[in-house]
């Protein structure tokens, strides 16, 4: 224990800063992936002919590329003089991290936008609902019911992905505990990092859990 | 009527893809005309001696992928079987062992593997690290999968095993595993891209795989965004066959329970209704 408290404690706020940056990736990049997920699911359901293969195209490229490459990707494309390393880790790895969600998003939006019949949209229509009524009372709450569980596993997917960031520089959770072994020889950094993403990641797999017994039977 | 519907929608799909490759070509073209995509860079790629370079970093890859696979899958069954079946102490170990091996970045196992291995008197090399980090991972996904397979047969297959005299093995091994792998074929095949993928993570360990390998060649080139595109274009020409191959084994049989796990974005696409 004493050893522990040694190499942690003088080397604390490095570490916080790792946790800060690794929670800076997390939810910028859900917010951006949230962001193309919404434009790329409406491109595949309402795309017609020429934009919906272009949706399709994106989610199916970056769904099935490492997000390793894709990162290594934006960080050159972003880098000054051909210097294979970009200067902006972290916005480089939102950027990366977005692009690679965003296709899950994408495709978990769609569901929720399919799940809703047709047919009871030209129901509600029919029997007087306005267009803003029958969005908010007939089609929002089901598809949203469809689409917060798999974006809640998506979000778990993209937290523990933050760490491969640290491929591209980034002083995320990973690296901050690479740079504190590296100078004190001490594991603990890992061991502080693995309870730190755990910290994140299994009261999130809790609540979509229970959230999806719930959505389950209120359908 | 039937008939027709189905002319349109192949109709559809054939304009798809032609729009898809227009604007890929559109994209090159109009990248090497105003000089982002200088013609140079991608000459290397022409020369079979390239090819051969990256075939042997493609090889390591896909023989870590294909060792990882096995060894996940053998240790998952019995894994995901007692974390069915146990109960008390030893069952909670189980649990908590595949719930927190679930909820940790992979690359953090990796890494962990291959720095913390030695300080175990565990002497590993970056790609051993790496392969034993995969089989780690993985087992622990396989393993849930395996059990929302067996929790997907009906209780009464099993009774009726019972009832007739099968012992617990034999009821597993002639009635209940079987029908369970079949079901969870899908989300096998949809957990093998995410693995793939995560080969490259050796990578960053510093082993020479296909991300290694590319590496060593646009050092050699400096064409680093060239190479990158086409190791990007090298995996999606082996996952994306792969994702094809899952959807087409989920509708093959529509009406039927579907194995999903909670926690992995790839199994969305199993999970939409």
């Amino acid at each position: 224990m004493p050893e522990l408290s040694a190499a942690l404690s003088e080397y604390s706020d490095l570490f916080f800063e790792g946790f800060r940056n690794t929670l800076i990736l997390a939810i910028g990049g859900m917010i951006g992936a949230l962001v193309i997920g919404v434009v790329g699911a409406s491109l595949r359901v309402w795309g017609g002919p020429f934009f919906a293969p272009l949706g399709t195209a994106y989610v199916e490229f970056f769904r099935n590329t490492p997000l390793l490459v894709q990162l290594s990707f934006c960080a050159v494309l972003f880098a000054p003089n051909n210097l294979n390393i970009t200067a902006n880790p972290i916005i480089v790895g939102i950027l990366g991290l977005s692009i690679y969600t965003g296709s899950y998003v994408t495709e978990a939006v769609r569901s929720g936008i399919l799940a809703v019949d047709p047919r009871q949209i030209e129901s509600a229509r029919s029997l007087g609902l306005s267009q803003v009524a029958t969005l908010r009372f007939i089609v929002l709450p089901q598809a949203i019911r469809t689409v917060i569980p798999p974006l809640g596993n998506i979000t778990i997917a993209l937290t523990k992905n933050t760490s491969i960031v640290s491929a591209i520089a980034a002083n995320e959770l990973l690296k901050v505990a690479g740079i504190i072994e590296t100078r004190t020889a001490s594991f603990d950094g890992y061991l502080a990092a693995l309870v730190a993403f755990w910290c994140l990641t299994l009261p999130l797999a809790f609540v979509v859990s229970r959230l999806e017994r719930r959505l389950k039977f209120a359908r | 009527m039937t008939a027709n519907r189905g002319r349109i929608r192949l109709g559809r799909t054939a304009i798809g893809r032609l729009v898809v490759v227009i604007v890929a070509v559109g994209l090159i073209v109009a990248g090497i005309v105003t000089g982002a995509l200088p013609e140079r860079r991608w000459e290397p790629f022409l020369q079979v001696s390239t090819w051969t370079f990256l075939g042997q970093g493609l090889l390591v890859t896909l023989i870590v992928g294909g060792i990882a696979l096995v060894a996940s899958l053998a240790i998952s069954v019995p894994l995901g079987m007692a974390r069915t079946e146990l109960r008390g102490p030893l069952g909670w170990l189980v649990t908590a062992w595949i719930e927190l091996v679930r909820a940790t970045p992979i690359l953090a196992i990796l890494v962990i593997v291959f720095l913390g291995g030695p300080r175990l008197g565990l002497r590993v090399t970056a790609l051993q690290a790496a392969t034993i980090g995969l089989i780690i991972y993985n087992s622990a996904v396989l393993a849930e999968i395996v059990r929302a397979g067996i929790g997907s047969i009906a209780k009464g297959e099993v009774e009726a095993a019972r009832s007739l005299g099968l012992g617990y093995t034999s009821t597993m091994r002639f009635v209940v595993l079987p029908q369970a792998l079949a079901r969870m074929i899908p989300a096998i095949v949809s957990q093998l891209i995410t693995l793939i993928k995560d080969t490259s993570l050796a990578f960053i360990l510093g082993a020479q795989e296909l991300v290694g390998y590319g590496r060593s060649f646009f050092n050699f080139y400096g064409n680093s965004m060239e190479t990158y595109v086409v190791i990007g274009v090298i995996f999606f020409l082996i996952c994306y066959p792969l994702s094809r191959l899952s959807r087409r084994l989920e509708a093959r049989e529509p009406g039927r329970e579907r194995v999903v796990v909670t926690g992995e974005a790839d199994q969305i696409a199993v999970a939409t209704p």
